[in-house]
């Protein structure tokens, strides 16, 4: 279907000859290649983590280690964005279209969340509520729960609320 | 070829008569689809962010949780989902070697390569049931939670994580997990169905008729896009 014969056709345009598809294939495959060794080196770092001092006291990645794995995949996107998916070939309006409004609004995401998560978690920030869920939930993790048998009633789960007035009910049927 | 290098001054590219951006309409919307979903992602992911933050004592070690691995009895961290995302990472570059091959007007060479990425991209979301599998299930000692059983609230063990509990640490992680790569996984899935789409119109001969190969650059942007975020969904979920 045309309808504006002046208008260049960018399908056609896009299109190569034998000799540069040669030279194209092999870029694409030494980006693979680098793609592939930054996994294996992450997972690498991610089995060896504990014995490199990289987690903290509650089995979390520190800092440090964080700022590795997000640099790592951070290069591996870009290798995605530019190389497979062209962005990097393309002309300067179209490359700055599309990533400059990302990174800002993302980065901007990125950081409030941080700063609003870390102070919401801070202890004296946390609700009752959560304090609670916290308590629960540790004696889950660490199966502290078994010693305290008898003492069903107390330790009933906050997040059963609606349960919790099931077994009102079902005491006063007794 | 001089109107598709990356180089053009910007009072031609502006003037009118041709697209600024050098590429046609289609590959244009196509990124513009692709900002709006990234910004969904990262949404979800941020908010994953926040609660990780905020429940730092009770949050799931990655490493404890995902540790199963095919035909192995092991416990072997990381291992399985290191395997999926090389599995994806090798579909897209299928994917990309297709839409070069396109661009030679290689039809042979693009019918090969589009079905090696489907199956890719079978592969991945089967694995991706099995992860959803072992996470539901759990393990066999499992965790210790106040139930009410035959009338009477008692400590009894449980297994694995569904919505409301989760055995391995936070509910709130199970929640995040099986929406984010759920999400994730029906990106992929309906990315498996565009490509059979495409594949069945390669076959049919339909591009060739039509002189050019785009449609399997426009899915090829869209595929390349579901790998970008598993890398990001494998460094947040697994690594960190």
């Amino acid at each position: 279907m045309e309808f504006n014969d002046d208008y260049p056709q960018y399908e056609i345009l896009a299109q190569h000859s034998e000799e540069e598809g040669k030279v194209k294939r092999k870029k694409l495959w030494r980006v693979f290649w680098i793609m592939l060794g930054i996994t294996i080196l992450e997972l690498i770092i991610g089995f060896q983590a504990e014995s490199m001092g990289l987690l903290d006291s509650l089995k979390f990645s520190t800092i440090t280690l964080k700022i590795i794995f997000v640099g790592l995949t951070i290069v591996k996107a870009a290798y995605i964005v530019m190389e497979f998916m062209h962005l990097g070939h393309e002309r300067k309006a179209l490359k700055y279209t599309i990533i400059a409004p990302y990174v800002l609004f993302v980065s901007y995401l990125i950081w409030i969340i941080i700063v609003e998560g870390t102070y919401a978690g801070t202890p004296e920030r946390k609700p009752a509520m959560s304090k609670l869920i916290i308590e629960q939930q540790s004696k889950i993790r660490t199966g502290d729960s078994h010693h305290e048998e008898g003492t069903e009633h107390s330790t009933a789960p906050v997040e059963n609320a609606g349960e919790e007035k099931h077994e009102e009910k079902s005491k006063a049927h007794h | 070829m001089s109107s598709h290098s990356t180089t053009v001054s910007s009072k031609e590219a502006w003037g009118g008569g041709q697209s600024p951006f050098g590429v046609s309409y289609g590959k244009l919307f196509m990124w513009f689809f692709l900002i709006s979903d990234a910004l969904t992602f990262a949404g979800l992911l941020c908010a994953y962010g926040f609660m990780r933050h905020k429940y730092p004592e009770v949050w799931p070690i990655p490493g404890e949780v995902f540790t199963h691995f095919p035909f192995v009895d092991q416990h072997i961290p990381l291992a399985y989902v290191g395997l999926m995302t090389f599995i994806l990472i090798m579909s897209s570059v299928t994917m990309v070697l297709a839409v070069e091959a396109g661009q030679r007007k290689d039809k042979k060479g693009v019918t090969i390569w589009l079905f090696l990425t489907i199956i890719g991209g079978l592969m991945f979301v089967g694995s991706q049931a099995w992860e959803w599998y072992h996470f539901i299930v759990g393990t066999e000692h499992g965790a210790i939670r106040n139930q009410l059983i035959n009338g009477v609230w008692q400590d009894a063990p449980f297994h694995g994580a569904n919505l409301k509990y989760n055995e391995y640490g936070l509910p709130v992680f199970g929640n995040f997990f099986f929406f984010i790569t759920g999400f994730h996984g029906f990106h992929v899935f309906s990315g498996v169905v565009i490509n059979v789409v495409i594949f069945i119109n390669v076959l049919m001969g339909t591009y060739e008729r039509r002189g050019h190969y785009e449609m399997i650059e426009k899915t090829g942007l869209y595929w390349h896009f579901v790998d970008l975020v598993w890398v990001f969904v494998f460094t947040f979920f697994y690594l960190l």
